[in-house]
C-alpha cells in the first residue's frame, strides 16, 4: 500500500513537471573510518567514502534533497554545472549553509552532459571524503560500456591540523615523504651548491605538493576492479580528480589512451602514452581491454609520487605498470633556481611558457631525462648493466597531454559582446602559505563587477612557485590554446609556475556571485580567488543578512593560526608562542633560566608584513628582563647597553635576507638600538637541524634540534647568558 | 642426564622456532608459483617479498614455488606477489612490467609464462604499419636517421658516452648509404652535405665531452634538415629550435615528436624551444 502511494506520488511530480525529474536524497554523517590500521573520523555520505555516484540525463530536473545528520553545517557545490546561482552550494556566498541536523533541497534543470562530480564547500570537509561523482549521460547517447574512476587522498591526520602545519611551514610532512632535500643529502648527491644557491634566494625545500597523504584512493580503494568488460571492448572510463591536494599522473599497462572529453566537454580524441589530472579536473579517455584471461592496470600516480592507486580492468592475469620513479628534487631545485630572482620573481627567461607544453617538472621525472647520477659511481658492474638496460627502455618519445592538444568538435566562439581583459597574477609566499591573486586575498579584494552579455577575457600569470588549479563556478570558459575557432571548453585552467595563460567566457547568467579560485582545498581556504558578480544582482533569498553573509565567506582567509615551539632544557626554558594570518602576527619570546643567577627575558610583539613576498615586516612591543649577573656594557653603537635589566616599549623592522637570515633592527623607547641576525632550521640532515643568532648587545646562542616526531625533538644549545642546555623541544 | 638433553634440545628447538617464525604474529603460510631461473633470482624474489616480521619468503629454484609465511593482519598474498612482480617476476596472478622484466640480470631472464599481452589496441597496429612502411620504402636513410635520433636522445640526458656510441654508428650508417639507389633530388642533396655530415659525427664520436659534441650537433642537425625536407625515415619529423643556444644565436634539431625534449642543455632547459617546421613524409 504504502509502495503504492510513493509510486503515485512519484507519477504525480513527475507528470506535473512534464519534464523527467531524478531525484536523489543524500545522508551526510559523520563516521569512523579505518583505512590505515588506525580508526580516524571521516564524513560519508549515504553511508559511504566517496559519496554515491549520481547519475542524469540531459534535459532532467534534478531535485537532490540534503539531509545534514550531523551537528555542524555542510554544504554541497555540483562542479563544473550550469546552473541557478542560489544552487551553485557555495555556503553563505551563493546558497544557505545547511545547518546541523536539517535538509536542504537543491533543484536545477540538466542544461548540459558530461564528467561532473559534487562535493562540500564547507571549510575542509573536502578532505574528510565530502565528494562524489556526478555523471550526465547525453540524450541519444551511443551506448558504450563505462566506468567512473573517482581520485582522492587520504590522510589520517586531521585537515584543520594540516592547515595549521602548512601556515606554520613545519617540515614534518617532508621528513614523512623524504623529501627535506637536507644539505647532507645535498652534499652526497653533489649538489651542495645547488642547495646553497637555493636558500640564498631565500626558498626552503620545495616539493610539487605540500601534504603527506597515507592512502591514494580510486572509488574509496587503494585498488578497484572492473572486471565486467569484455576482452578488446573499447571502455570510456571517467576519470575525475576529487582530491584536495593531489594531481595524478594517469598511466595505463595497455598502451595509449585516447583523450576524448575534459572538464564535461567533449574534445577531439587525442591519442597520449600519459596526462596529468589536476585537482578538480575531469578526463574522460577510452581505453581497450586486453584478451581473454588479462587485465591492464590503469594507475594514477600521485605527482610527488609517494603513492598510488589502480583500477584494474579485465579479468585474469595482471599486467602491471612500471611505477612512475622518485623524483630528483634537486634537479628540480637548480631548475627552481635559474628561474627565480634573488628579489623573489619568477622569471621566464623569454621561453613564453603556456599550456603545459613545457613541464619544467621534467628535469625532476627520471623516466624522461635519465635517472639521478650519484656523485661518485659506487655502483656494482652488475648495477651499471642495469642503468644501461634502464636507459634503452625509457621510451625518451614519451607522449604527455598539453592543454595546447586539447580541440573542440564545435566550434566555441563567444557570442557577440562588449570584450574586457582582466589580469592575474597568482601570487604566494610559500614559507608563510599565503596564496593570493595579484597579492590579494578575497577578502581584501572587491568583488569583480560584470555585466550580463559582456565576454570577459582573464590572462592569468602564475609567479609563484606551485601550479595552481584555477575554477570558475557556472561558466565554461575557452582556452586560447591555438586551436582558433575550436578552442576547448573547460572550467578548470592547471597553469604552472611560470606560465601565461589566456581564457575568456561569456558572461551568460542573469545574476549571482560567482567564485573564482585554486582548488587545491588548502590554497582556497588561504583566500585564492575572486568572486565575480553580476551588476544589478536581485537579493539572494537564500541569503537574508547578506552583509554578514559575505563577512563569514571572508573570514575564511581572515582566520588566524597558533603556534608554538616550547624548549625544556636544563638551563632553562626558551619559547615563543605566536598567532598569525596573511598579513598579522603577535608573538610572545621567553627566556627563563633555573637559577637567580640566569634571570629572565621575555618579549611580546605585534606586527604585520607589508610587502609582496613578506620579507619585510615592522612591529611594536615591549621587552622586560633582569639579569643581576650581568655587567653593563656598551653595545656596537656605543650605547650603554641595558643586559642586566630592562622594562621597554619598543619597535622595530625585520628583514629577511638572502639564506633566510632574518635582520631584526629595532629601537627602544630609551633610544637603544639593537640589531639581531637570526637563522633558524638549517636542515643538515633529514632530522637534525641548526639554527644561530647573534645582536650587536654581543648576545648570541647556538643550538641544534633533532626531531623525533612531529612534535617533540630533542635538543641542545648554547646561549651567552643561559650558558649551555640540553633537553627537550615541543613544536607545535 | 638423558632428560637434560632431552630439556637442552627441547629449548634449542623452541629457540629456534621463535628466531624464525613466531617473530610472525597472525601467521599463514601459502604457497605460490613465482616463474624464475637462478640462484640470483632466488636472492631477489625472496628480498622482493621478504619483510622484517611481516613476511618471510622461501623460493625453491626447482619447483618455482614461493612459500611465504606471513601476518595476515598486516598484509596478504596479492600485496606481496606484486612486489615480486615489481622486481621483475611474473605469478599467475601479475605479469611484471615489461621494463622492470628487462632490467633482470641476463642469467635471470627466465621465460615468461605469458610471452606478451596483446594490446587489443589500433595505436599499436598504427605504429606496426608505420614501421612496416619504413622499413620498405626508406631502409636506404632511415639506419642514418636512427643513429641520428640516438645520438639526439643522448644528448637530452647529457649522456657523452651513448652520444659518442651512437655517433660512431652513424658514421658508419652514413658511409654505408648506397648512393645509387637515391633519388636524384636525393641524391643532390646527399652528395652536398655527405662530407660535414661525416666529420660531425666523426667529431662527436671521437669524445664523451657534452659540450663538445653538442656544438657539432648542431651543425649536423642543420645539414641533416635539408636532406630531411627532400626525405625523411617514412615518418613526420619535426624540425626544432632552441633559441638560447650559442649566446643566443640559436640551434636547431630535428625530432620525431611534436614535444620539445631539447637536446642542448640536458635536463637544465629540457622543455625550451619550439617547433619551427613540420616534415611529413
Amino acid at each position: 500500500m504504502k509502495g503504492l502511494l510513493s509510486l503515485f506520488i512519484v507519477l504525480f511530480t513527475a507528470n506535473s513537471w512534464s519534464q523527467n525529474v531524478k531525484e536523489y536524497d543524500l545522508y551526510v554523517s559523520d563516521t569512523i573510518v579505518n583505512y590505515t590500521g588506525k580508526k580516524v573520523n571521516g564524513i560519508a555520505i549515504n553511508g559511504s567514502i566517496p559519496a554515491p555516484t549520481l547519475h542524469f540525463t540531459e534535459g532532467d530536473t534534478a531535485v537532490i534533497r540534503v539531509h545534514n545528520k550531523m551537528h555542524h553545517e555542510t554544504s554541497i557545490h555540483w562542479h563544473g554545472l550550469l546552473l541557478p546561482n542560489e544552487q551553485d552550494g557555495v555556503p553563505y556566498l551563493t546558497t544557505a549553509p545547511i545547518k546541523g541536523m536539517s535538509t536542504h533541497t537543491y533543484k536545477f534543470p540538466i542544461k548540459q552532459s558530461g564528467t561532473y562530480w559534487y562535493h562540500s564547500h564547507t571549510m575542509l570537509q573536502e578532505q574528510n571524503g565530502m565528494y562524489g561523482a556526478f555523471i550526465i549521460h547525453k540524450k541519444e547517447e551511443v551506448p558504450m560500456p563505462e566506468y567512473t574512476m573517482l581520485l582522492s587522498d587520504w590522510t589520517d591526520a586531521n585537515p584543520h591540523e594540516i592547515e595549521r602545519s602548512l601556515h606554520k611551514a613545519n617540515d614534518w610532512y617532508a621528513i614523512k615523504k623524504g623529501a627535506t632535500q637536507n644539505y647532507a643529502e645535498a652534499i652526497g648527491k653533489g649538489h651542495f651548491k645547488t642547495k646553497l644557491t637555493n636558500e640564498w634566494k631565500r626558498m626552503h625545500a620545495m616539493d610539487v605538493s605540500d601534504v603527506y597523504y597515507e592512502r591514494f584512493f580510486v572509488n574509496g580503494k587503494t585498488e578497484d576492479q572492473a572486471p565486467q568488460f569484455k576482452p578488446g571492448e573499447k571502455v570510456r572510463v571517467r576519470v575525475i580528480n576529487g582530491s584536495a591536494s593531489t594531481y595524478f599522473w594517469i598511466n595505463y599497462a595497455g598502451g595509449k589512451i585516447d583523450v576524448v572529453a575534459s572538464d564535461g566537454m567533449d574534445v577531439q580524441p587525442v591519442p597520449v602514452d600519459r596526462f596529468i589530472v589536476g585537482v578538480s579536473e575531469t578526463y574522460d579517455i577510452i581505453v581497450t581491454i586486453p584478451e581473454k584471461g588479462n587485465a591492464f592496470e590503469l594507475v594514477a600516480t600521485a605527482e610527488d609520487r609517494t603513492g598510488q592507486a589502480s583500477l584494474w580492468l579485465g579479468s585474469g592475469l595482471k599486467q602491471l605498470q612500471q611505477p612512475l620513479p622518485k623524483l630528483k628534487y634537486f634537479e628540480g631545485m637548480k631548475m627552481m633556481n635559474d628561474m627565480m630572482t634573488v628579489g623573489g620573481n619568477m622569471k621566464d627567461m623569454g621561453m613564453n611558457m603556456s599550456l603545459q607544453q613545457m613541464d619544467m617538472n621534467a628535469v625532476m621525472y627520471p623516466e624522461i631525462t635519465g635517472k639521478e647520477q650519484p656523485k661518485k659511481s659506487t655502483a656494482m658492474p652488475e648495477m651499471s648493466k642495469h642503468d644501461h638496460g634502464q636507459d634503452s627502455n625509457t621510451n625518451p618519445d614519451i607522449v604527455t597531454l598539453h592543454y595546447a592538444m586539447l580541440k573542440s568538435p564545435v566550434k566555441t566562439n563567444l557570442p557577440d559582446g562588449p570584450v574586457r581583459t582582466l589580469h592575474f597574477e597568482l601570487t604566494g609566499n610559500m614559507n608563510r602559505y599565503v596564496w593570493t591573486l595579484n597579492n590579494k586575498t578575497i577578502s581584501e579584494s572587491d568583488k569583480v563587477m560584470i555585466k550580463k552579455g559582456e565576454n570577459i577575457r582573464i590572462v592569468i600569470t602564475n609567479n609563484s612557485m606551485m601550479r595552481h588549479p584555477m575554477h570558475l563556478h557556472g561558466h565554461f570558459f575557452r582556452i586560447l590554446n591555438g586551436q582558433g575557432d575550436y578552442a576547448p571548453l573547460k572550467n578548470v585552467l592547471d597553469i604552472m609556475p611560470m606560465e601565461t595563460d589566456t581564457i575568456e567566457f561569456h558572461a551568460s547568467e542573469e545574476y549571482g556571485d560567482w567564485y573564482f579560485h585554486c582548488h587545491i582545498l588548502y590554497h582556497m581556504m588561504a583566500g585564492m580567488g575572486r568572486i565575480f558578480t553580476y551588476e544589478n544582482s536581485p537579493p539572494n533569498p537564500q541569503l537574508p543578512d547578506p552583509k554578514k553573509a559575505l563577512k563569514m565567506v571572508y573570514n575564511d582567509d581572515r582566520r588566524y593560526y597558533f603556534s608554538a615551539e616550547v624548549g625544556l632544557e636544563s638551563n632553562g626554558s626558551d619559547g615563543e608562542m605566536r598567532l598569525e594570518n596573511t598579513r598579522n602576527f603577535f608573538d610572545v619570546e621567553w627566556r627563563l633560566g633555573l637559577d637567580k643567577k640566569s634571570g629572565y627575558e621575555t618579549e611580546a610583539h605585534f606586527g604585520r608584513y607589508l610587502d609582496k613576498n613578506q620579507y619585510l615586516s615592522v612591529y611594536t612591543g615591549f621587552d622586560f628582563r633582569y639579569h643581576n649577573s650581568l655587567e653593563r656594557s656598551k653595545n656596537l653603537f656605543g650605547q650603554m647597553s641595558t643586559q642586566d635589566q630592562r622594562a621597554v616599549a619598543c619597535i622595530g623592522i625585520i628583514y629577511q635576507l638572502p639564506w633566510l637570515v632574518n635582520a631584526d633592527m629595532r629601537l627602544d623607547h630609551e633610544g637603544k638600538a639593537r640589531l639581531q641576525f637570526t637563522r633558524k632550521d638549517i636542515p643538515v640532515t633529514e632530522r637534525l637541524r641548526l639554527w644561530g643568532s647573534w645582536n650587536t648587545d654581543f648576545e648570541y646562542s647556538v643550538g641544534s634540534r633533532y626531531i623525533l616526531t612531529k612534535y617533540w625533538s630533542l635538543s641542545a644549545h648554547y646561549d651567552s647568558d643561559m650558558g649551555l642546555g640540553g633537553g627537550l623541544v615541543l613544536t607545535y | 642426564m638423558k632428560t637434560i638433553q632431552n630439556i637442552f634440545l627441547a629449548l634449542v628447538t623452541t629457540f629456534f622456532f621463535t628466531g624464525c617464525d613466531a617473530q610472525i604474529k597472525n601467521p599463514k603460510t601459502e604457497t605460490v608459483k613465482v616463474y624464475g631461473n637462478c640462484g640470483m633470482c632466488k636472492r631477489t624474489i625472496e628480498k622482493a617479498a621478504n619483510e622484517r616480521g611481516i613476511v618471510k619468503a622461501n623460493w625453491n629454484i626447482d619447483s618455482d614455488m614461493l612459500t611465504v609465511t606471513y601476518d595476515q593482519t598486516k598484509t596478504n598474498t596479492d600485496a606481496i606477489l606484486k612486489k615480486v612482480a615489481y622486481a621483475g617476476y611474473d605469478s599467475d596472478l601479475f605479469r611484471a612490467p615489461n621494463e622492470a622484466y628487462k632490467n633482470l640480470p641476463e642469467c635471470c631472464q627466465y621465460d615468461r609464462p605469458v610471452k606478451a599481452m596483446a594490446v587489443a589496441n589500433n595505436h599499436s597496429e598504427h605504429q606496426g604499419h608505420n614501421m612496416a612502411d619504413m622499413s620498405q620504402n626508406n631502409d636506404v636513410l632511415s639506419v642514418v636517421y636512427t643513429h641520428y635520433f640516438a645520438v639526439k636522445d643522448a644528448l637530452i640526458k647529457s649522456d657523452g658516452k651513448t652520444a659518442a656510441t651512437q655517433a660512431a654508428g652513424l658514421v658508419k650508417a652514413i658511409t654505408a648509404v648506397p648512393m645509387d639507389k637515391l633519388k636524384p633530388a636525393q641524391h643532390t642533396i646527399w652528395m652536398k652535405i655527405l662530407n660535414e655530415l661525416k666529420t660531425d659525427a666523426e667529431h662527436i664520436a671521437e669524445t664523451n665531452d657534452v659540450k663538445h659534441q653538442r656544438d657539432h650537433f648542431a651543425s649536423l642537425s642543420e645539414n641533416l634538415y635539408t636532406l630531411a625536407k627532400s626525405a625523411t625515415n617514412g615518418n613526420t619529423i619535426y624540425y626544432q629550435k632552441c633559441p638560447m643556444y650559442n649566446d643566443g644565436k640559436g640551434a636547431f634539431w630535428l625530432s620525431q615528436e611534436n614535444t620539445i625534449k631539447n637536446p642542448y642543455y640536458g635536463s637544465a632547459m629540457l622543455t625550451c624551444g619550439s617547433t619551427v617546421e613540420t616534415l611529413k613524409p
